[in-house]
C-alpha cells in the first residue's frame, strides 16, 4: 500500500550555519585520516569547498550526507545534527556528484522526476518540479529524449536539475564544471550564481578557485583533512591587499618612500628603483593616505598608483605552506 | 486610444524558481517510489517496445494452461462421464510453471540493480533518505511482486474459468476449492520471495547484465544437476536433493498442498524430508538477504 506523506521536516532556523563541524575528524579502518580536527562555521549562501584531490572534501560530502559516522566530533548540517537523523537530513538535501551517474536509458523528465520521488515528494509534484527544473536549467526542449545521447553540459544540467527538484534548504556540488567547455561552464557558473537568490544555499566543492571566486560569497580551504582557511571571500581578498606605487623626481626614489613608509609602520618593499609595493591590509585606507602625503613632503612625483588584490590562489597557496 | 483587454494584449512572465511548500515523505515513500520504479522498469514500461515484449510475452505463455484447461472444460461440458472431470494441470502444479519464472528472474533481476551500480547511479540514489536495506527491500520485492504476479494471475484465470464452465455450478465448484484460495497464494509468495531474493542476490555481485542472467541460470543447472546425480543413485530419495536449491520452494508448495512431500521430490522418501526442505529454504533465503544487505551496506560517492 502507498505510504501516505508526512508533513515536511520544520525548516531550519532562519540564518542557521549551513555546515557546523567541530573537531570532526574521521579515520577509515585503513588507518587513513581524511578530516583531522576540522572544525568550521559556514553561514548560509554560496560557499566553496576548495581543495587539491585528497583534500578531505567528498569525505565531508559523505559525512553531511549521513553516509557514514565520523570517528570523531560532531556535525551539524542546516542546523540539525547529523547523527540525530542522518537519513532523514538527506530529505532536505541535494547532491549532485562530479562523475557520470545517470541512468543513460532513461529520459531527463523521468530521471528528475524518479528523484523527485525518492526525496519524498508525492508524484504528481515530483513531474510538475521535475518540468520546472529542466525548464530552469535550459533543457525544456530535451526533456523526453534520453539522456544517453546528452552532450557533458545537458548532463551536468540535468544532474543540477535533479539536485534542485525536491526544493532542497542545500545543495552539494561535486566539480560542477568538470568536462564542460568554456561556454558550457559560463551557463553552469551562471545556474550555480542564481541558487542563493532562489533561497538555496550551496556547496561547491572544486579545485577550481577561479569558479569560486566567481560565484560564491564564502570559501573554506581544506588542506590534507586540516581547515586551511574559512570566511567571506571579500574579505579574504581585501585583507591580502597590496597597492603599487610608481614614483619619480629624483634617484633612488622608491627606497626613499619605503623608508618613508616605514618610518610611519607601513609595511612596503621596493619592486624597482622606482616602484614600491605596500602592504594595505592592516592600515587599509590610511595607507592611502599616507603614500599620497607622503609622496608630497618628499618631493617626489606620482605616476601611478594601483591596488592589487590577490586571488585565491595567492591566499590558498600562502596558508596552505603555513 | 482604448486599451486591449487583458487576454488579447499578452504578457510574458519569468516563473523563475518556485519554492516546494506541499507534503513531504520520508523513508516510506522513497522505498516505495524505487519499488514503482523498478517495476516499471522490469516490466518494460515507459522503456522502447522491445523492453516490453519479454515480460508481457512471459504473462501470456504462463496463462496457456490455464486457458487451454478452461477451454477444454468448457468444450467437455456435454460429454460423456469419463471427459468431464478432464484436468491439464492442477493448481498445485500450476504454482510450479518455475522455469518460466526462472528465466523472467534469471532477465529482470540484473537489470533492475546492475546499471545502478555500472552506472554510478547508487550514490545518487543513497543521497535521498534511503538505506542500504530500504534498496533490498525495493529491488527484492519489485521482482517478487512481479513474478507473483505472473504465477497468480493465471491461477486466478484458471480458478474463474472452472468456476464457471463446470456442470456442477460456480458456487459449488467455488466451496469445493475454497483451500486453493489461501493455498495458492501462500505457495506463491513463498516461491516469488526466494527466487526474487536469490536472482537480485546474485545480480548484485556484478555490473553486468549478462554475467547476472548466466549466474542465476547456471546456479539453477549445476545445483539441478548434481542433485539428479544423488538422486539417481538413491532407491528411496536422498537428503543430498536440497542442493537444489531452486526447487526447495515446490517442495514448500508440496507441503501446503498435500501436507508433505511429493512422490516425484528427491526428498521423498527421506525421514523429516518437509523439515529438512523448510530448513534449506530459509537458510538460503537469509544468506541471499545477508548478502544483498552487505552488498549495500554503504556505497561510495
Amino acid at each position: 500500500m502507498q505510504p501516505t506523506p508526512t508533513v515536511s521536516p520544520p525548516p531550519a532556523p532562519v540564518g542557521a550555519p549551513i555546515l557546523r563541524a567541530a573537531d570532526l575528524t574521521m579515520t577509515y579502518p585503513g588507518g587513513t585520516t581524511a578530516l583531522a580536527g576540522f572544525t568550521v562555521s559556514v553561514p548560509p549562501g554560496s560557499v566553496g569547498l576548495v581543495g587539491a584531490n585528497g583534500a578531505g572534501k567528498t569525505t565531508l560530502f559523505r559525512l553531511m550526507l549521513g553516509l557514514m559516522e565520523p570517528t570523531g566530533g560532531s556535525l551539524e548540517v542546516t542546523g540539525r545534527p547529523v547523527a540525530s537523523d542522518p537519513v532523514g537530513i538527506r530529505s532536505r538535501l541535494g547532491y549532485m556528484p562530479e562523475h557520470d551517474c545517470l541512468p543513460l536509458d532513461q529520459t531527463a523528465a523521468d530521471i528528475v522526476a524518479t528523484f523527485g520521488e525518492l526525496a519524498g515528494l508525492p508524484a504528481r509534484a515530483a513531474r510538475q518540479r521535475a518540468s520546472d527544473m529542466l525548464d530552469l536549467v535550459g533543457l525544456d526542449e530535451a526533456r523526453f529524449r534520453p539522456v544517453g545521447g546528452f552532450s557533458t553540459g545537458m548532463r551536468q544540467r540535468t544532474k543540477l536539475a535533479q539536485a534542485l527538484v525536491a526544493d532542497p534548504q542545500l545543495v552539494l556540488l561535486d566539480e560542477p564544471t568538470a568536462g564542460l567547455d568554456p561556454l558550457g561552464r559560463e551557463d553552469m557558473l551562471d545556474l550555480v550564481g542564481r541558487l542563493a537568490g532562489f533561497g538555496i544555499s550551496a556547496i561547491l566543492a572544486t579545485h577550481l578557485l577561479d569558479d569560486v571566486q566567481r560565484v560564491c560569497e564564502h570559501v573554506v580551504m581544506i588542506d590534507r583533512g586540516r581547515l586551511v582557511l574559512a570566511g567571506p571571500i571579500d574579505r579574504l581578498m581585501q585583507t591580502t591587499g597590496v597597492m603599487r606605487v610608481e614614483v619619480g623626481g629624483r634617484p633612488a626614489s622608491g627606497q626613499a618612500l619605503v623608508d618613508a613608509l616605514a618610518g610611519r609602520g607601513i609595511g612596503a618593499s621596493l619592486a624597482d628603483e622606482h616602484t614600491v609595493e605596500v602592504d594595505t591590509s592592516e592600515q587599509g585606507d590610511a595607507a592611502f593616505d599616507a603614500v599620497r602625503d607622503l609622496t608630497a613632503d618628499l618631493g617626489l612625483r606620482l605616476y601611478a598608483l594601483s591596488t592589487r588584490h590577490r586571488s585565491l590562489d595567492d591566499v590558498f597557496m600562502q596558508e596552505a605552506r603555513r | 486610444m482604448t486599451a486591449l483587454p487583458p487576454a488579447l494584449s499578452g504578457a510574458v512572465y519569468d516563473r523563475g524558481y518556485r519554492p516546494y511548500e506541499g507534503l513531504r515523505g520520508g523513508r516510506p515513500e522513497a522505498r516505495w517510489a524505487l519499488w514503482r520504479l523498478s517495476v516499471r522498469r522490469a516490466l518494460g514500461l515507459r522503456r522502447s517496445w522491445r523492453q516490453k515484449v519479454f515480460p508481457w510475452s512471459l504473462l501470456a505463455i504462463a496463462t496457456i494452461p490455464a486457458i487451454v484447461n478452461v477451454g477444454v472444460g468448457y468444450a467437455a461440458r456435454q460429454s460423456p462421464e469419463d471427459f468431464r472431470d478432464f484436468s491439464f494441470i492442477t493448481y498445485r502444479e500450476y504454482v510450479g510453471v518455475s522455469t518460466a519464472l526462472l528465466l523472467f528472474v534469471a532477465l529482470t533481476a540484473p537489470d533492475v540493480v546492475c546499471p545502478d551500480r555500472s552506472q554510478r547511479v547508487l550514490p545518487l540514489l543513497f543521497s535521498r533518505p534511503l538505506t542500504g536495506a530500504d534498496y533490498v527491500a525495493a529491488k527484492v520485492g519489485a521482482i517478487a511482486a512481479i513474478v507473483f504476479g505472473f504465477a497468480f494471475l493465471p491461477q486466478v484465470v484458471l480458478f474463474v474459468g472452472q468456476m464457471f464452465v463446470t456442470r456442477d455450478g460456480a458456487l459449488n465448484y467455488f466451496t469445493d476449492h475454497a483451500e486453493v484460495l489461501w493455498q495458492v497464494p501462500l505457495a506463491v509468495v513463498m516461491l516469488a520471495v526466494y527466487y526474487a531474493a536469490i536472482g537480485v542476490a546474485l545480480a548484485s555481485l556484478t555490473d553486468r547484465r549478462i554475467v547476472g542472467g548466466v549466474a542465476i541460470l547456471g546456479l539453477a543447472l549445476v545445483t539441478s544437476g548434481i542433485a539428479g546425480i544423488f538422486e539417481a543413485s538413491a532407491e528411496d530419495g536422498t537428503a543430498l536433493a536440497v542442493i537444489n536449491v531452486l526447487a526447495l520452494p515446490l517442495a514448500l508448495r508440496d507441503l501446503i498442498f498435500l501436507g508433505h512431500v511429493s512422490a516425484d521430490s528427491g526428498l521423498s522418501g527421506v525421514s523429516g524430508g518437509g523439515v529438512l526442505a523448510v530448513t534449506a529454504y530459509l537458510v538460503v533465503l537469509l544468506s541471499a538477504v545477508a548478502l544483498l544487505l552487505h552488498r549495500y551496506r554503504e556505497v561510495d560517492l
